[in-house]
């Protein structure tokens, strides 16, 4: 006998219906799974096999054939494997569907129960476009796929649900007479949904797990870098730190995610259906509002920080979308994966092609780098010997290539702390006080251009949006002239004046905003070149 | 082919032979009356017997005698490589070879040199030399320094390394001097690639690049010590900031005590490597200490070395405070005081980042203020002070 079910597969950010068919036919006692699948997906006749006799069903000594359709299509995970258990119930007759037509998504595990899988959001999204509107998925799972709208969403816990849900009330006897006394699957299940809206400390959890930012307050020093950090948050400028050991970039970087303003709701479900593609969707029941702030390792490869694989996932670029990417020691990662960076830095999008396809994933990042002057870190320290050979330093700082630095518009260099100044000296500002002014920043430069940052603007909107006065203009020209600048400089200057202008509450750019912009670009200037030079 | 070589030219070939000094060469050139006398010899065959036989302990190598032979054969080439850096070439026989390197017991057999041979022989000379990895504050002293001595009419000496050296060459343009730079190494690897712009420039404002190696010498250990007795020999005076203990500097000191030329030495910080070398001469060594530019001058003028020039110092002060706001003036004074990055220059002021920022880039715009190694240094007047 045949039994069709429907689930679905994600490619990019995108699902695409699959159909289950799965055919039971006296013969030899094999299991085929055809439709192109992966590795993961074939192993699925082993935990299909084992589930269903260990839920108390029978796995039919016969010749099985499940194919997923569209053939065509690359199938991988293991999120089929409750459909093809379920298709083989029916298709043995060990449970007829009296329950109407359900969409099954999630993994079963040897004794039957069923497991979370990724990408359960877009999964439902294309469901409930295709007309599915009843879905059952891993408990675990419901919170992400009850934010698509219009879906009855059932939480699965065994195999055992999933049989009762399909036979239905007409079923159900179908499914008495057949089963036999189950063994113990229903046990205490592990992720019990209960409230689950608070950890264990009563702060919230939400759906992507935020991180515990530094508060500003214990970053002291560095009054110029967070200066420079101040403006790069409200223009959503590429900024990179340059600093010996301990100098504090790394605290003033996790400092970001308390100091930019919550994601609104359509930027908070882009960031789930991110993440829950990349399956890292946590035990949280909300939507998370904390914008991403993805940390990759220096080490990390090409597919790690762009994105791919044999199955095309998004790389940290795409998980840091809406949010900020920080980059620690910039010179050490590798100079292929970091010219990667350059387009989503400059389209806000990211495409892998590979021989498995072609996905675009969102990737409207904001690149905040740090990096040592040298490689022993004390280049320029006014008071500690580096001890670089002559000409390391030089060859350190060139590992960062050109059209990269090109797009960080904010250099600033960082002095090492002194041990006196952490004891001494006012409070640091806490991080409210800066984030409050960053959040009026950004809404006067949303308000203005249209919802978007200072630092999205073509180089013609960002002439008409600056509105420099007349010293500022004769002060631009000076410095256009002084510093060679091309014209991409002159623009990238007059973002970063605007955004000093917004953060002074200022109507147009004026000559003191121009200045302090061409300050901002230059630090280090003959070692990394000017943000402001051709 | 021999006879056709003026005795000058034979001699610029002997010398590009590896393995053929000043010493050699003036050996050779006594023995065999005249450098043609040695190219004739090789040519004849009877050079290897004759040079081999030579007392004093002058035996040759092997591939020197074979080198010489080759030039004999065929000195063309020798003479292309010169002709093809645009080199000019000064023989102790020559007039214009410079007086001051009669106190060297060794004369160079030849010098090579970019630019204007005259400068070799200025009134008077000052050589300033130091690490190549020295702080923002001795930068800022050597900058300072050759800038003053520009107004004593000094020419400036330098070895055109980065760090100390080249602040010292490119202070001296700034302020309009000459400046001439003794490079170790032949004119084909002429000083590091960094410097490329202030070699065009020291040529081009009337100063020199000059070389005791022939174009095709390779790179050999030894070269740039020997290089620092040319240093210390065409410096009247030979000034030292910052050096390790280890150091061509302290090796071009020696050299100029060696020589007798008044020796200066910044004082450092105890403790500081950059500066140790600078202290054990202070401790060691008749040097004198570099206190001030005043006590420098008063030294120099002691000396008999140049004169004080003080017209037109009241007049850059006021050029630099002209137009510049009470912020700019502030800022321009810690960085004169004491050279920093610009987030020292913020830590440094109870001024807002903002307006430090503006104020350096507008100090920067005027030429006030010059980003060097990621440190802010002062330049042209504000070296003086404001």
């Amino acid at each position: 006998m045949l039994a069709t079910l429907v689930t679905a597969v994600t490619s990019g950010l995108n699902g695409a219906l699959v159909r289950v068919e799965v055919d039971v036919s006296p013969g030899l006692p094999v299991c085929h799974i055809v439709g192109l699948p992966d590795a993961a997906l074939s192993e699925a006749r082993e935990r299909v096999r084992a589930a269903i006799r260990n839920a108390g069903f029978v796995y039919p000594a016969s010749r099985i054939t499940v194919n997923l359709a569209p053939a065509d299509r690359r199938k991988h995970g293991a999120a089929y494997d409750l459909a093809i258990a379920v298709g083989i119930l029916v298709a043995s007759e060990q449970i007829r569907i009296g329950g109407g037509a359900w969409a099954l998504l999630g993994e079963l595990s040897l004794d039957g129960t069923v497991r979370p899988v990724a990408g359960v959001l877009p999964m439902v999204a294309t469901l409930a476009r295709a007309g599915h509107r009843r879905v059952a998925v891993p408990a675990a799972n419901v919170p992400e796929a009850r934010l698509v709208d219009g879906v009855e969403v059932v939480a699965l816990e065994g195999l055992d649900d999933a049989a009762r849900l399909v036979a239905g009330p007409r079923g159900r006897r179908a499914l008495a007479a057949v089963r036999r006394p189950s063994i113990g699957v229903s046990g205490p299940s592990r992720r019990a949904l209960g409230d689950g809206s608070t950890d264990g400390d009563g702060r919230e959890v939400t759906l992507v797990a935020g991180v515990d930012p530094v508060d500003l307050a214990e970053v002291h020093g560095q009054p110029f870098a967070r200066w420079a950090l101040e403006i790069a948050l409200a223009g959503g400028h590429n900024l990179l730190m340059v600093g010996p050991p301990g100098a504090g970039k790394t605290l003033l970087a996790r400092a970001i995610p308390g100091l930019l303003p919550p994601l609104d709701e359509a930027e908070a479900l882009e960031v789930a259906v991110i993440a829950s593609v990349a399956g890292l969707l946590g035990d949280g029941r909300r939507l998370a509002r904390q914008r991403p702030f993805r940390a990759p390792h220096h080490t990390a490869s090409y597919a790690a920080l762009v994105g791919g694989g044999p199955r095309l996932l998004p790389g940290e670029v795409t998980m840091a979308h809406r949010g900020t990417l920080f980059l620690d020691e910039l010179a050490e990662f590798d100079r292929g994966v970091l010219d990667a960076l350059r387009q989503p830095l400059e389209e806000g999008s990211v495409v892998i092609s590979r021989a498995a396809g072609q996905v675009r994933y969102p990737a409207r990042i904001q690149l905040v780098a740090a990096m040592n002057p040298c490689r022993c870190g004390y280049f320029g320290d006014p008071e500690r010997a580096c001890r670089c050979a002559a000409g390391e330093p030089e060859r350190y700082v060139r590992r960062v290539s050109g059209p990269l630095l090109d797009r960080l518009d904010l250099r600033v260099g960082l002095l090492r702390v002194r041990p006196r100044e952490l004891l001494s000296g006012p409070p640091p500002e806490a991080s409210a006080l800066v984030a409050a002014r960053v959040a009026v920043g950004r809404q006067r430069s949303r308000t203005r251009n249209g919802g978007r940052l200072n630092a999205e603007l073509s180089g013609a909107e960002i002439l008409r949006a600056a509105q420099p006065d007349a010293a500022a203009r004769t002060r631009l020209a000076d410095l256009a002239e002084v510093g060679h600048l091309s014209a991409r400089s002159v623009h990238r200057l007059l973002r970063v004046a605007r955004t000093i202008a917004d953060l002074d509450g200022a109507e147009g750019v004026d000559e003191a905003a121009v200045l302090a912009a061409a300050g901002l670009g230059d630090p280090g200037a003959d070692r990394l070149g000017s943000a402001f030079a051709a | 082919m021999v006879m056709e070589l003026e005795e000058r030219q034979a001699w610029v070939a002997l010398a590009s032979v590896e393995g053929v000094g000043g010493a050699t060469l003036t050996r050779l050139v006594g023995q065999f009356s005249g450098a043609r006398g040695v190219l004739e010899a090789a040519g004849s065959g009877r050079f290897a017997r004759l040079a081999s036989a030579g007392e004093r302990g002058g035996r040759l190598a092997a591939q020197v005698i074979a080198g010489i032979e080759a030039v004999a054969r065929d000195p063309r080439p020798a003479l292309a490589a010169v002709e093809r850096l645009g080199l000019w070439t000064l023989t102790p026989m020559d007039a214009g070879y410079p007086a001051r390197f009669d106190v060297l017991g060794v004369l160079p057999a030849v010098l090579y040199g970019w630019g204007d041979p005259a400068a070799l022989e200025p009134a008077v000379a000052v050589a300033i030399v130091g690490t190549r990895r020295p702080t923002p504050l001795g930068r800022a002293l050597a900058a300072r320094l050759a800038r003053h001595l520009v107004g004593r009419s000094a020419l400036i000496v330098s070895g055109l390394a980065i760090g100390i050296d080249g602040a010292a060459h490119a202070a001296t343009l700034e302020a309009g001097g000459r400046t001439v730079a003794i490079i170790g190494a032949s004119h084909a690897q002429p000083g590091p690639r960094a410097h490329r712009a202030l070699v065009a420039a020291i040529v081009e404002r009337g100063g020199a690049v000059v070389s005791e190696m022939a174009p095709g010498k390779a790179l050999a250990k030894g070269m740039f010590p020997r290089r620092n007795r040319l240093l210390a020999a065409l410096g009247d005076a030979v000034l030292v900031v910052e050096a390790p203990a280890l150091s061509g500097a302290i090796n071009t000191a020696h050299h100029a005590l060696e020589l007798g030329r008044p020796l200066f030495v910044a004082p450092g910080r105890p403790g500081d490597p950059t500066t140790a070398g600078c202290l054990r001469l202070l401790r060691e060594t008749p040097a004198r200490t570099l206190v001030g530019l005043s006590e420098l001058d008063e030294d120099l003028d002691a000396l008999g070395i140049g004169e004080r020039h003080v017209v037109g110092a009241g007049a850059t002060r006021n050029a630099v405070s002209t137009g510049l706001g009470e912020v700019e003036r502030a800022v321009a004074g810690v960085i004169a005081r004491a050279p920093g990055s610009l987030e020292s220059i913020v830590a440094r002021t109870d001024l807002a980042p903002a307006a430090v920022a503006s104020a350096v880039t507008l100090l920067q715009m005027r030429g006030l203020v010059r980003l060097v190694d990621g440190a802010l240094l002062p330049m042209g007047p504000l070296l003086d002070g404001v």
